[in-house]
């Protein structure tokens, strides 16, 4: 853990300077966890919501936060668990039947206002979404955010060996998927 | 496993033909605006907990006291619930009255203190034939009840 994560999370236990390092904190975390949960459920709404209640989670449990890992692992954990949350809670919520993740996501997606990409990288999202949840989660954090499989490995609880795997596998996949819509 | 950029293009080609750009955007001065916007919420949030925390606090001396009035009562009653009712199946003699019991009894009762049992509407006491018939042998003789039949 870096040192001004230290300095910042010993501040957050502290009364007194608690209001001050929480604002730091969102201030230097709020862009890469919001591209983090964007990612995942595609829509801004949908991603703005989930970031506030990331930092609301982060506000209320710093007090437990016992820095067996990195101040960024933990945001980056709290984030997914939100927006996997998030999108499951949604998928039983909506009164249209759905037949998987990737169709509710794709809906989400696409009524999203917010969506500037040409055609070919909305085929990308489209493959992407044909993505079993684990290989899709590895595929946004390498591919996008070119994230280092050892931090990767500390946020999804998962091997080094097996990330590599999912990550090879889910290229494939959406290697194939963009050939046979050609 | 690592794969290297040439190895990777030629493994996803497609793939590695798409530019690695983001497709997504935010309003304007979203991050500008989203720790105000989170503050807000916070404090909405520290405001809540705080009344629930007020009612909490208001209401505890009372729930701890109605805790310790149903575990008094608990504490009491179980146990004098079993006592008294092992108390009360040892001293549940029956006492079955005999015929003789009975007749000593309706024999006490006067004749004209009987009749006004009779009459009186909410008596509540209700006598068979059979009570009748018990009480006019005890007080009458076979010739008195003849006369009385004949009359």
């Amino acid at each position: 853990m870096d040192n001004d994560d230290r300095v910042l999370i010993a501040d957050l236990k502290e009364e007194n300077k608690r209001d001050l390092a929480f604002n730091t904190l969102v201030k230097k975390y709020q862009e890469r966890l919001y591209w983090h949960i964007r990612k995942i459920v595609l829509n801004h709404e949908d991603s703005d919501d989930i970031l506030q209640n990331t930092f609301i989670k982060v506000w209320k449990n710093v007090g437990n936060f016992r820095e067996e890992s990195s101040l960024y692992t933990w945001l980056y954990r709290i984030a997914t668990n939100e927006s996997l949350t998030f999108i499951n809670s949604n998928k039983r919520k909506s009164f249209v039947q759905m037949n998987d993740t990737s169709e509710f996501l794709m809906n989400n997606l696409m009524s999203d206002p917010y969506f500037e990409g040409d055609e070919i990288q909305l085929k990308l999202q489209e493959a992407i979404l044909q993505l079993p949840e684990k290989q899709r989660l590895v595929f946004n954090m390498k591919y996008f955010d070119a994230m280092k499989y050892d931090a990767m490995s500390e946020v999804l609880d998962t091997s080094v060996g097996a990330l590599k795997a999912s990550y090879h596998h889910a290229s494939k996949k959406i290697e194939e998927y963009l050939k046979n819509i050609d | 496993m690592v794969i290297k950029m040439d190895e990777f293009k030629n493994i996803v080609p497609k793939l590695s033909n798409i530019k690695k750009e983001n497709p997504f955007e935010t309003p304007d001065k979203y991050f500008d605006n989203f720790s105000e916007q989170l503050k807000m919420k916070i404090e909405a949030e520290k405001e809540i907990a705080g009344k629930q925390h007020g009612i909490i606090r208001f209401l505890k001396p009372a729930l701890g006291l109605a805790a310790s009035f149903a575990l008094i009562f608990m504490l009491v009653n179980i146990p004098l619930k079993k006592f008294m009712s092992q108390k009360v199946a040892d001293s549940n003699i029956e006492t079955e009255l005999t015929e003789t019991d009975y007749l000593s009894v309706i024999a006490g009762i006067d004749e004209s203190s009987f009749f006004l049992l009779l009459d009186e509407p909410d008596g509540g006491i209700e006598f068979s034939e059979e009570d009748l018939l018990t009480y006019a042998s005890a007080n009458t003789s076979e010739y008195e009840l003849f006369i009385e039949s004949n009359n």
